[in-house]
């Protein structure tokens, strides 16, 4: 829906980024679709990717920021692609970007039916820093009902491989609180892959997404949601091991060693700008937030036309301050109520997210620290209700359009 | 117009009897309105009246029809169906001679039906029976007919058998109008007298106002006083309903159409006054004259509690276009600036606050509806109380009154057992009950309208599968060992969940509403505790557990929008929500403290 009103943020007028902005590149092709997954995904066959770099390669050569400060390719299943169409992209992009340079993080995602030693040695040499490897779970039959293609054994042998050819950051997905999932059967699961020596851990409760299998079959009652205090107790147990192990819970599903942090995501919670290229990818940039088209073909469409984005958004300042409480509260290092402002361009004096925080720090949801606000061991597994608190509902973000 | 050729007539009927669909045949077959024109229904024409079925304010239009070989101009006055409106019914009734008393030969008589006769017969209008739907298969016009001389007394033998749907019988009804009803009485060349019968809100007109002419003659331009208010206007333009409205530039006795002037609020009008030349000679007032008695009271706060301007200019909007329902400020400890409103009943308070949402956009909070109750000082003296926030604590006063209703069911005997028991346990006091035919029965009872209001009338439908019909009128105000009934919420008193109960019934209606509560009452990041109490001592508790986890997993860059837009979705579902304390309470709950009404929707 395109108006003259809303010019202002329609494709042809939203900024160029800035030098340095974190990019963000997406692959949507899978070896099979995953039963849980709501991301732009498919299960590709070797036609489908026909074209693909060179069209990532135009588009980036429009929008792609110039050297990048971090760079994630991520989708998807970047590994999916062949080594042949992994350099193009990568050569690619440096020769656009010269991210090689500039980026202090490269993060690929990978499978582990699509990774073995020899793809994760030449992602190394093509600029990767660190990789991502889907595990998921080490139980056969829960991999099983996720629709994965992989078993606990294939994923060891793809980690393996990434150490092999000597990639030192590492993290590992894994899900938990699945239907019929042992909650002592996941700490195991937990115990094994920390015990492969990952440096970082995304663990995520498994959430029923609108548009999957899951969630149908959720709603036609052949699939039960683990209940709010099992997963409670998964969410609490997930949090005591991994701190145990010496990992940070730096954000509420992510888990670092030291100084592992994942500087590309972290940089979504702060409110931050990026640009992200390829089908369904986002970018935020200036005060637009825009993204384009979720299919493959209307992607191909729209960077062949050079159209503008498939959609974009303008929050208020007073929404962006909102979000960007919201956003910052999922991470331990928490909120500055003074960066937030800044972040957001509210310039008010008064500061509703502050009297919100305050009130919420009465209620032991909060705790402020050196100027900063985080939750409280009781705050994160509420963190959504705690977020609702923020988000403003009184006036819409101004023009948002869909086209 | 010579009175001879004009007669004035109004269909009574219980609400789904097919009076509406009577009305239309008779517009069509007279040629007032084509064929092709015709919308269903012309007479209703409010939205909600078309959404529900039922005719809120009194319409009336001018047909014409031959017989014998003359021309003659009848006035169909239409009535709404529904008991809150009783006051307007009767006003209509007297703008007539005659009034067709319309029943469904298949659904028999039903309390409306009575109620409405009974009016008609004691505004002294003939009244002549018809019985619709004999096309229907399992129609019993012979039984039908019975139960109309049983229940009102008059002789329906001769009752037209006809079919509105198919219009079947009803050019021999309009026969019958002409024939059977006396012509007006009034003398033409008497000053002028003219009764408001109604009078309605048009948004570019302005004030409409519906007027019989008993005596004498108004014309366009001429100044004329209303009796009751003293107040005076210009005729800007007189006219009848053809059924669009039709400048004639003038109306004389025995006629009816409307008047126009520029009047600005409904309110300066009053249904039942008497219209007179300004400064023209001295006459006496028509009859009956009265202003609406409310007998139903809610509270309506804005959702947002800063809104109480908005509210005001909605509620000021809409008494333009229904002067019927009462509103003036009021405070609640929990729900901040509001206003009490008065109705004439149930129904009546419904329409408003729909009206309210829909016209105007409005998000609100209702209380439960209450009654008005009177307590008896030491000194003899009364006070009325709208609202149980009101009612001072028990030592301050000696006595507690409520209103206690005359009601008349009308059930099929195999209903008698079971309805009997339902008024017992709703303080019902027997009264007599009658046997109308073999079948139906009719009961009659007095009941406190708590009791009517708070769940009664749901209980009636669903005892008696949908047949029994409910009439009421407020006979008496009776003492009784009534108490507050007190709701905390986290130990915090919450006024608008409060009201007033018998001792011996204080218990169990707390426990329902505690429970109705934990329902409504979403969970919280903290324990939320829930009593009720009549006085110091707590009759029921339940508390809602705290919630535990609600967190969304993955969060990046490209989930953002998407992911704040669900939450942003969470938080409007809260805007119709109340804060009291820290307690989020949605809308509906404030309803808990009805019994099954509240539930139903
Ligand atoms: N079968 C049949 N149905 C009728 C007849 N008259 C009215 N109805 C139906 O009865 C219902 C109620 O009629 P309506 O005129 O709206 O009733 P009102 O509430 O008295 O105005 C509608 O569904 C009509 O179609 C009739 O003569 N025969
Ligand atoms: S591999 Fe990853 S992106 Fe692909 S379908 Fe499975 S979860 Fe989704």
């Amino acid at each position: 829906m395109k108006t003259a009103g809303d010019e202002s943020s329609t494709g042809s007028s939203i900024e160029p980024p800035r030098a340095g902005t974190p990019l963000y590149v997406h692959v949507p092709f899978c070896a099979a679709k995953c039963h849980y997954c709501d991301f732009y995904s498919f299960a590709a066959v070797a036609t489908d990717s026909e074209g693909f770099v060179p069209l990532l390669m135009r588009e980036a050569e429009r929008r792609a920021p110039l050297e990048p400060t971090t760079v994630f390719v991520g989708g998807g299943t970047p590994t999916w692609l062949s080594i042949v169409d992994l350099e193009a992209l990568f050569d690619g992009l440096d020769r656009i970007t010269g991210f090689r340079r500039s980026a202090a993080e490269v993060t690929v995602e990978c499978n582990p039916e699509s990774l073995d030693v020899a793809k994760a040695a030449r992602l190394l040499e093509l600029g990767a820093t660190r990789l991502s490897i889907g595990v998921q779970s080490l139980r056969p039959e829960i991999l099983e009902s996720f629709g994965r293609v992989h078993g606990p054994r294939q994923a060891f042998l793809a980690f393996d491989a990434a150490r092999t050819a000597g990639f030192d950051d590492l993290n590992t997905d894994l899900i938990y609180a699945a239907p019929g999932q042992d909650i002592d059967d996941w700490e195991q699961d937990l115990e094994r892959v920390l015990g492969w020596g990952p440096t970082h851990v995304s663990a995520y409760h498994l959430a029923f997404e609108p548009g999957t299998a899951f969630e149908r079959w959720r709603q036609e009652g052949k699939l039960a949601r683990a209940g709010e205090e099992l997963e409670l107790a998964f969410f609490e147990r997930t949090h005591a091991r991994l701190r145990s192990a010496g990992f940070e819970a730096y954000e509420l599903s992510n888990f670092s060693l030291s100084g592992r942090h994942c500087l590309h995501n972290v940089n979504y919670w702060e409110n931050g700008p990026y640009v992200g290229l390829g089908p369904s990818a986002v970018s935020r940039v200036g005060r637009d937030r825009f993204g384009n088209a979720r299919s493959l073909e209307t992607w191909r469409a729209d960077v062949l036309a050079q159209a503008g984005p498939a959609w974009s958004e303008r929050l208020s300042p007073r929404a962006s301050l909102g979000e960007t409480w919201w956003l910052g509260l999922r991470t331990t290092r928490g909120v500055s109520p003074e960066e937030a402002r800044a972040t957001a361009g509210f310039a008010d004096e008064i500061d509703p997210s502050l009297a919100e925080a305050r009130a919420l720090v009465e209620q032991g949801l909060l705790a402020e620290r050196d100027g900063r606000f985080a939750l409280t061991s009781r705050g994160l597994p509420l963190a959504d209700a705690v977020a609702v608190r923020f988000l403003e509902t009184a006036t819409a973000p101004e023009a948002v359009h869909e086209s | 117009m010579d009175t001879q050729h004009i007669r004035n007539f109004s269909i009574v009927a219980h609400i789904d009897h097919g009076k509406s669909t009577l009305a239309d045949r008779m517009l069509e077959l007279t040629g007032a309105v084509e064929q092709r024109d015709m919308r269903d229904q012309v007479l209703d024409d409010m939205e909600l009246e078309r959404e529900r079925g039922i005719t809120i304010k009194a319409r009336a239009v001018t047909i014409w029809h031959e017989y014998r070989g003359e021309r003659y101009q009848l006035n169909l006055i239409d009535t709404p169906g529904h008991v809150d409106f009783h006051y307007e019914v009767e006003k209509s009734l007297q703008a007539c001679e005659g009034a067709l008393l319309l029943v469904d030969a298949a659904q028999g008589v039903a309390a409306q039906t009575v109620a409405n006769a009974y009016l008609a017969i004691e505004g002294d209008l003939t009244v002549l029976p018809v019985l619709n739907k004999i096309d229907l298969v399992h129609a019993r016009p012979d039984e039908v007919a019975e139960e109309i001389e049983h229940s009102i007394g008059i002789d329906a033998t001769g009752a037209m058998a006809i079919s509105a749907k198919t219009g079947k019988g009803v050019s021999e009804v309009l026969d019958a109008v002409i024939r059977e009803i006396p012509p007006p009485a009034g003398d033409p060349d008497a000053p002028l007298r003219a009764l408001i019968f109604d009078a309605i809100y048009d948004e570019y007109r302005g004030i409409i106002v519906y007027l019989r002419v008993v005596d004498g003659r108004i014309e366009r331009g001429e100044r004329i006083r209303m009796m009751g208010t003293d107040k005076t206007y210009d005729a800007v333009e007189v006219g009848c309903f053809t059924p669009k409205m039709k400048s004639t530039g003038a109306l004389s006795a025995g006629e009816v159409g409307y008047f126009i002037s520029n009047i600005k609020r409904l309110g300066d009008v009053k249904v039942g006054d008497t219209m007179t030349h300004f400064r023209g000679p001295e006459v006496e007032m028509l009859p009956g004259y009265r202003e609406p008695t409310h007998m139903v009271f809610a509270d309506f706060y804005p959702t947002a509690a800063g809104d109480f301007e908005g509210l005001r200019e909605a509620l000021e909007t809409l008494s333009l276009s229904d002067s019927s329902f009462s509103y003036e400020p009021v405070t609640s400890d929990a729900l901040g600036f509001g206003f009490r409103c008065g109705f004439l009943g149930l129904l009546h308070m419904e329409i408003v606050q729909q009206r309210l949402e829909r016209e105007h956009d409005m998000d609100m909070i209702q209380t439960a509806p209450t009654v008005t109750y009177k307590i008896r000082m030491e000194d003899g003296t009364e006070d009325e109380i709208h609202s149980p926030g009101q009612l001072p604590s028990p030592d301050k006063y000696e006595g507690l009154l409520e209103p206690i209703a005359r009601a008349t069911l009308l059930i099929p005997a195999e209903y008698v057992g079971a309805l009997m028991q339902i008024c017992a346990d709703h303080r019902g006091t027997y009264v007599r009950q009658e046997y109308l035919s073999t079948t139906r029965v009719q009961l009659t009872y007095d009941i406190p309208l708590a009791e009517i209001i708070y769940d009664f009338y749901d209980k009636l439908k669903s005892s008696t599968r949908g047949y029994g019909t409910l009439n009421y009128e407020i006979v008496d105000f009776r003492e009784d060992d009534l108490v507050k009934l007190v709701i905390l919420v986290n130990r915090e008193e919450v006024d608008a969940l409060s009201s007033i109960a018998h001792r011996e019934q204080a218990e169990q209606r707390g426990r329902s509403i505690i429970k109705k509560l934990r329902k409504e009452i979403p969970r919280h990041m903290f324990e939320v505790s829930l009593q009720a109490a009549v006085g110091a001592r707590i009759i029921a508790r339940e508390n809602i557990a705290a919630l535990r986890k609600d967190v969304t997993a993955k969060c990046y860059g490209g989930d953002i929008t998407r992911k704040r837009k669900l939450l942003e979705k969470q938080k409007a579902g809260k805007r119709r929500m109340r804060q009291i304390g820290n307690v989020e309470i949605p809308q509906k709950a404030f309803l808990s403290v009805l019994g099954s009404a509240a539930e139903g929707k």
